[in-house]
C-alpha cells in the first residue's frame, strides 16, 4: 500500500468539501472492504492522494420503516440489515440479497452505500499490478477489453458498457467493456424499485446504475450515496431472491435474479424481474415481465418469461452457460 | 497392537498446539533480524521476451535503496531439472518471471523503487499450452530444448532414472484383451496446493562464501544441496528451519526465493528478507504439473489387465527442477495401481510459458491417475464391470512388483490392501448404491446423484535416506536431533512419540533441536509420504542406538547384561528384577550419550488410500456439490490419532479433491497472465460448505519398523479427483474430460451448452 492522506469527515457537507478539495483524486472509504484491496493491489490507475473517512459522520446508519416504506441510511452495516426485523418481516428479498454478500466478516464492516458504489470484480481489470501488470484493458487506457480475447467465463453476456468520453465510435457494442456489475443489493433494490437518494439528487435505482467503462453508477466524484428508499411493497407482493455462485458462501454472482411478482388469485397483476452479474447493469427484464401480465402464473408462463429475460443476450466465447444458468434462476424465480 | 503401547497411538497433545492457537509460534515473518533489509521483485508483463535494456539509475538513487540486481548483476548461478534456468535471466519466460531483485531499507521503498526501473522488452511470440508448444515451428522457450520437450529423468534418481514404463508385449497384450479402450483425458488445471503461509527466505551472507539462510523451507538439509548446486558448488551454506504455515508437498523447494535474498545479502553485506505475497505465492511460485494422457488399455471381461500402451504429456511450465522426478514417480505408482503384464508408457515433458511447475502432493501420481484412470474406467464401462472390484483387483498384492524411480524393480513387500477397500465400500455402501456406468444412483426432479471411486497409493513411504541423534542426559531427558522444519502436519511431536517409546519417558522430557543444517545430521524432509517410515525409522533406530549405550554403561554397574536391562521414566533396572536398579543419573552430571539412527531407503512397502465419493449434479444449472467422502487405508499403526484424522480431512482442498470441483489456476489465454490470483478468483472452499467424510483406517503390522507403520497424509488428496470425474460422469450419463468440473462442462455434457472452452462451436 501507498502513502495517503486520511481525512476524517464529521458531517456530509465536510466529505463533499474535501471529494471537492481534491479534485477527484480523493476517495470515499466506509466499511473499506472493496477500497482496502483495490488499494493493496494498487488496482486504481492514479493511485488516491486521500480518503476520506465517513465512519465518523453520526446519523447515517439508520434502517427506519413507516407507512411509505423503508428508508436506509448510507452507512447502515450490510450485517444489520439482515438482522432487521422489518427488513427479514417485510423487504426479506432485502434481507436475502444482504445475507448472500461475501462473509460474516465482510458484512460486518460493509455499508449499503459502499455495496451500491463498489468497484467492478473484473480480472483483468483487478489484475495485481506487481505481478507483471496492470493489464491494460479498456478502463486502463487500453484500445479493447481484455475480456474480448481472454478468458471471459464471468463477463456480460449482454453486451459492453460504453465508454463515458465518447472518444470512440460506439456503433459496435463490442468496443466497450464487459465487466459486470458487481452489487447484489443493487438487484434487489431496482426490483423493488426503490429510490436512491445522493447529495444531490434522488433517483430511481434503475437509473442509478449507469455503467460506463470507467464506473459503475451515475455518481459524480463530488457525490455521495446519502440514503435508499424502499415503497411499501404491494399487497400480494411475492419477493424472491437468488444467486448463482461456486461456492455457497463468499463469491460474487455468477448470476443473480431478483424479482417481485403481484399476484391476484394466482393472475400477475404485475412483475419485476432483475437480473445481475449478467451485464454491466443490472438488466430488468421487461419483455419477461409483460408477458406474465394478466395471466395466470404457472411453469410454462416461467418457461416462457425466462426465454424472453435472455432473448437479447450475446455471450461471448466462455460464458454460454451463465445463459442457461441466468434462464433457470428467472424461471425458478416465478415458479418455485 | 496399539494398547500395548504408552504413546504410539494415544491422543497426545501436539508439543506446538499452544504456540499455534495462541499466535505465539514463530514463522519466518516474525523472526527479527538487526539491520534487516526488505527485498522485492519486479516481475515480468511479458510471457515470452528479450530484456533489450534495463535501467536502474532511477531506482539506485532512491534513498533507501541499497542494492538493485538484474541479470548482468549477478554470477552464473542456475537451477532446474537440467541446470538451465539462470537465476536472473535476460529472457523472461512467462507474466511474473523475475526481471530484477531490489534491496531496501523498508518493504515500501524497495516497492517504490521497483516502478523507477525501466526495462525495455523485445517481445516474443509465447507458447501458453502444450498444443502450441509442440507444434512445428513453436518458438522456442529455451535453445537448448529444441521442439519445448526437455529432456526426462534426474541425477537426483540415478543414472537409470525411471522415464516412463516398458515391459512385457503391448501387443500380444491387446491381442488378449477382451475389451480395449482408448481415449484421451487430461488434468491440465495446474492447482495450486496454496499453504496459507507464503514462501519467504531471510539470508544473511558472509564474505568471501558462506551464507545462513531462514526460510519457509520444510527441508533445510535438502536445500542446503539443492542451493550448494544452484550457487556453482562455491557456496557454503547453513539453512535453518522454523515453523512453517503449511506445505502440502510444496515447500521442500523454495529456491528461487532464497536464491534472491541470498543475491541482495550478498550485495549488500546484510541480511535480507524476501517474502512472497499471497499474489506471488498463487501466481509467481509453483503449481502442480498439466498432465494429459491419450492412451489405450486392454482388459480381459474379469478385469484382469492385459495391456497399457499411451503417452502422457507434462507441462512442465517455464522450467522445473522435480517435473523428471515426479514423472519418474508417477509412472512407478502407476504401476502400483495397475499390475498389468505388459507395458509401453512413454512421456513428453513439455516447456510452456507459463508459471512454473513443482513438487505438490501426490507428485506425478495424482496428475497421471487423474487423466488414465478415466481411461481405465472406459475399459471397465465397455467390461461392463464395477469400478471399485477392478481398482481393488488390480492394486498391488504381495508377490507384485513394479519399476520405481531408479529404474529397479521392486517386489513388493507389503500388506493386501484389499481388507481396507472392501471395509471402505461397505461404509460408503458401494455395492447398494452403484448402479452401473454412466447412470445416477438417485434422481430427484433435476438433481441427480453418482458416485465415483479412486485409488492412489506410492513406495515413497520409504524414500531416501534419513539420519537423526538421540543425546541421553542424567536428568532423564532426552534430545532429538533432526533436520525436520515442522510444516504443520505434527510430525515433529510423532518423533518425540517414538522416542518417548523406545526410551519410556515422558513427553515432556523430550526436546528437539532446531532444524539447523549446521547442528542436525542429512534429512531429506518430510515430503513424500516418508514422514513415519524414513524419517520415524532414524529417530527410532537414533533412540534405540542410545539406548543400547546407556545399558552398556549401566550393565557392569548393575553386574547385568547389556540385553537383560530395561528403563522406564529415567530408571534402569534388571528385567524381573525391579530392585536391581540405577537412574540416569548414574550417567554423572559430566556425560551425555549420543545415538545416531540411519535409515537406508526402502521402495518394497507401499501405502495405499482408496476415495469413496458421491456428489449430487443440478443438471439445470450444472452445479456439482460433493456430498460425501469416504476414504479407506490402512496405516499399520495409528501414531497419533487427530493427527491422522487431521491428514484425512485434509484430503479437500490443497490441490486435492477440489481440484476436481472448483480449484483451478486460470491462465489466461491470450496474455499469459494467471487471472486469479487471490482468495476470490480461486476457489477455495471455506468450512461452511464442507461434505460428510468418513474414514475407515485398518491397523495391520506392517514390515516397516518397530512400530509397523507407514504414513498416508500425503495420499489422502490423490485418488479424489478421478472420483468426483467418475461420480459426476455416472450422474450426468455421459464422460466428462477435464478437471474441474464446472457448471459449464456439466452443462456442454449434458448438451445445453453448445461452445467449448477452447473456444468454436462444437
Amino acid at each position: 500500500m501507498k502513502q495517503f492522506e486520511h481525512h476524517d469527515a464529521l458531517s456530509i457537507e465536510e466529505a463533499v468539501a474535501l471529494l471537492s478539495d481534491y479534485e477527484g483524486k480523493a476517495k470515499i472509504i466506509a466499511g473499506g472492504t472493496d477500497l482496502l484491496g483495490a488499494l493493496r493491489d494498487e488496482v486504481f490507475l492514479e493511485y488516491p492522494e486521500a480518503l476520506i473517512n465517513i465512519k465518523t459522520i453520526d446519523g447515517l446508519d439508520y434502517i427506519r420503516s413507516d407507512e411509505k416504506g423503508l428508508a436506509i441510511g448510507a452507512m447502515a452495516g450490510l450485517a444489520d440489515i439482515v438482522k432487521s426485523p422489518v427488513v427479514k418481516k417485510e423487504y426479506q428479498m432485502l434481507a436475502e440479497a444482504a445475507y448472500s454478500v461475501a462473509t460474516p466478516q465482510i458484512r460486518n464492516m460493509a455499508t449499503i452505500g459502499g455495496n451500491l458504489a463498489q468497484d467492478v470484480r473484473c480480472w483483468f481489470y483487478r489484475y495485481p499490478r506487481r505481478i507483471g501488470g496492470p493489464m491494460v484493458c479498456l478502463r486502463k487506457g487500453g484500445k479493447f477489453c481484455s475480456a474480448l480475447a481472454g478468458d471471459n467465463r464471468y463477463h456480460s453476456i449482454f453486451g459492453a458498457a460504453a465508454l463515458s468520453d465518447i472518444s470512440l465510435d460506439l456503433g459496435k457494442v463490442r468496443k466497450g467493456c464487459f465487466a459486470v456489475g458487481p452489487s447484489d443489493i443493487a438487484v434487489a433494490l431496482i426490483a423493488m424499485d426503490a429510490s436512491i437518494v445522493t447529495t444531490k439528487r434522488s433517483l430511481p435505482a434503475e437509473l442509478f446504475f449507469k455503467a460506463t467503462a470507467l464506473s459503475s453508477t451515475v455518481l459524480d466524484s463530488d457525490e455521495l450515496v446519502k440514503e435508499i428508499e424502499i415503497p411499501k411493497l404491494p399487497m400480494g407482493a411475492v419477493q424472491r431472491y437468488d444467486k448463482f455462485t461456486l461456492r455457497k458462501p463468499i463469491d460474487f454472482a455468477v448470476v443473480s435474479v431478483a424479482s417481485m411478482l403481484t399476484l391476484n388469485n394466482g393472475v400477475c397483476e404485475d412483475a419485476r424481474i432483475v437480473l445481475g452479474a449478467v451485464a454491466p447493469e443490472p438488466v430488468r427484464a421487461r419483455k419477461a415481465e409483460q408477458v406474465m401480465k394478466g395471466r395466470i402464473v404457472d411453469e410454462d408462463v416461467a418457461l416462457e418469461a425466462a426465454e424472453h429475460a435472455l432473448a437479447g443476450s450475446s455471450p461471448l466465447r466462455m460464458n454460454e452457460y451463465k445463459v442457461e444458468i441466468a434462464k433457470v434462476l428467472v424461471k425458478h424465480a416465478i415458479w418455485g | 497392537m496399539g494398547d500395548d503401547y504408552r504413546f504410539i497411538g494415544k491422543a497426545t497433545q501436539r508439543r506446538d498446539a499452544v504456540e499455534i492457537v495462541t499466535g505465539t509460534a514463530l514463522y519466518l515473518d516474525d523472526l527479527r533480524f538487526q539491520n534487516l533489509l526488505h527485498g522485492k521483485v519486479l516481475r515480468s508483463p511479458h510471457a515470452h521476451a528479450l530484456i533489450k535494456k534495463i535501467d536502474k539509475s532511477k531506482a539506485e538513487a532512491l534513498p533507501g535503496v541499497k542494492a538493485v540486481l538484474t541479470w548482468q548483476d549477478i554470477p552464473d548461478w542456475k537451477g532446474g531439472t537440467p541446470r538451465k534456468l539462470r537465476v536472473l535471466d535476460k529472457k523472461v519466460r512467462y507474466v511474473g518471471d523475475a526481471v530484477a531483485l531490489v534491496a531496501a531499507s523498508t518493504e515500501e521503498i524497495a516497492r517504490e523503487a521497483l516502478d523507477l526501473i525501466e526495462v525495455e522488452y523485445q517481445v516474443l511470440p509465447a507458447v501458453l499450452d502444450m498444443d502450441s508448444a509442440l507444434k512445428h515451428g513453436a518458438p522456442l522457450i529455451y535453445d537448448e530444448f529444441p521442439g519445448n520437450i526437455i529432456p526426462g529423468g534426474t541425477i537426483a534418481f540415478g543414472p537409470n532414472c525411471l522415464k516412463g514404463v516398458v515391459m512385457g508385449d503391448v501387443e500380444k497384450g491387446f491381442a488378449e484383451a477382451d475389451v480395449i479402450a482408448e481415449g484421451t483425458f487430461g488434468y491440465e488445471n495446474i492447482p495450486n496446493a496454496l499453504p496459507p503461509e507464503p514462501v519467504g527466505a531471510v539470508a544473511m551472507w558472509e564474505e568471501p562464501n558462506k551464507v545462513t539462510l531462514w526460510s519457509t523451507s520444510q527441508a533445510p538439509y535438502m536445500d542446503k544441496g539443492t542451493l550448494f548446486h544452484v550457487f556453482n558448488r562455491q557456496v557454503e551454506i547453513r539453512c535453518i528451519g522454523n515453523h512453517v504455515g503449511g506445505s502440502f508437498g510444496t515447500k521442500i523447494m523454495c529456491w528461487q526465493v532464497q536464491a534472491y535474498a541470498v543475491l541482495l545479502s550478498r550485495a549488500t553485506g546484510k541480511p535480507v528478507k524476501v517474502m512472497f505475497t499471497k499474489e506471488e505465492h498463487m501466481a509467481a511460485f509453483t503449481l502442480r504439473i498439466g498432465s494429459r494422457i491419450h492412451a489405450r488399455v486392454g482388459m480381459k471381461k474379469d478385469g484382469t489387465l492385459t495391456a497399457i500402451h499411451g503417452t502422457w504429456y507434462v507441462d512442465s511450465g517455464y522450467y522445473s527442477f522435480t517435473t523428471q522426478a515426479q514423472v519418474a514417480v508417477g509412472s512407478g505408482e502407476l504401476m502400483i495401481m495397475a499390475q498389468c503384464p505388459n507395458w509401453d508408457l512413454k512421456n513428453i515433458i513439455v516447456a510452456t510459458n507459463r508459471n512454473a511447475s513443482g513438487s505438490t502432493r501426490g507428485f506425478g501420481g495424482q496428475e497421471l491417475k487423474c487423466s488414465f484412470i478415466p481411461i481405465l474406467s472406459l475399459a471397465m464401462e465397455k467390461a461392463a464391470l464395477d469400478p471399485f472390484e477392478v481398482l481393488k483387483k488390480n492394486y498391488v498384492k504381495p508377490g507384485g512388483g513394479y519399476f520405481w524411480r531408479d529404474g529397479n524393480w521392486y517386489q513388493y513387500r507389503g500388506i493386501d490392501y484389499s481388507a481396507a477397500m472392501d471395509k471402505g465400500a461397505e461404509q460408503f455402501g458401494w455395492k447398494e448404491k452403484w448402479k452401473g456406468w454412466l447412470t445416477p444412483t438417485a434422481v430427484n426432479g433435476t438433481k441427480r446423484l453418482g458416485i465415483g471411486v479412486g485409488v492412489h497409493g506410492n513406495a515413497d513411504v520409504g524414500e531416501d535416506s534419513a539420519e537423526a541423534y538421540v543425546q541421553l542426559d542424567c536428568n532423564g531427558t532426552a534430545t532429538i536431533f533432526l533436520c525436520a522444519a515442522e510444516h504443520g502436519t505434527g510430525q515433529k511431536s510423532n518423533y518425540a512419540k517414538l522416542v518417548a517409546e523406545v526410551l519410556q519417558i515422558p513427553l515432556d522430557r523430550i526436546s528437539m533441536t532446531p532444524a539447523d543444517s549446521l547442528i542436525t545430521p542429512f534429512e531429506f524432509g518430510p515430503v513424500g509420504s516418508r514422514g513415519t517410515y524414513a524419517i520415524g525409522s532414524a529417530v527410532i533406530n537414533a533412540a534405540e542406538d542410545v539406548k543400547r549405550r546407556l545399558f552398556e554403561f549401566v550393565a557392569p554397574k548393575l553386574g547385568a547384561e547389556p540385553q537383560d536391562l530395561e528403563t522406564v521414566d529415567g530408571v534402569v533396572f534388571v528385567k524381573g528384577y525391579p530392585e536391581k536398579s540405577l537412574k540416569w543419573r548414574a550417567l554423572g552430571y559430566d556425560r551425555t550419550l549420543l545415538g545416531h539412527g540411519r535409515f537406508e531407503p526402502d521402495f518394497t512397502v507401499c501405502n495405499c488410500m482408496m476415495s469413496f465419493v458421491e456428489v449430487e449434479v443440478d443438471t439445470e444449472t450444472g452445479k456439482v456439490t460433493l456430498l460425501r467422502v469416504v476414504l479407506a487405508t490402512d496405516v499399520g499403526q495409528i501414531i497419533d490419532p487427530q493427527g491422522l484424522e487431521g491428514q484425512l480431512n485434509g484430503a479437500l482442498g490443497s490441490a486435492g479433491i477440489d481440484s476436481a470441483i472448483f480449484e483451478e489456476t486460470i491462465l489466461n489465454h491470450s496474455t499469459g497472465h494467471i487471472l486469479n490470483a487471490n482468495l476470490m478468483d480461486y476457489k477455495w472452499r471455506t468450512f461452511t460448505e464442507l461434505p460428510a467424510m468418513e474414514h475407515v483406517v485398518l491397523e495391520t503390522p506392517m514390515p516397516t519398523h518397530r512400530f509397523h507403520a507407514v504414513g498416508v497424509g500425503e495420499v489422502a488428496t490423490s485418488p479424489g479427483p478421478s472420483a468426483v470425474l467418475m461420480a459426476v460422469s455416472n450422474a450426468v450419463g455421459s464422460w466428462l474430460h477435464e478437471y474441474p468440473v464446472t457448471p459449464d462442462r456439466v452443462l456442454r455434457a449434458i448438451g445445453k451448452v453448445g461452445y467449448s472452452a477452447r473456444g468454436g462451436k462444437k
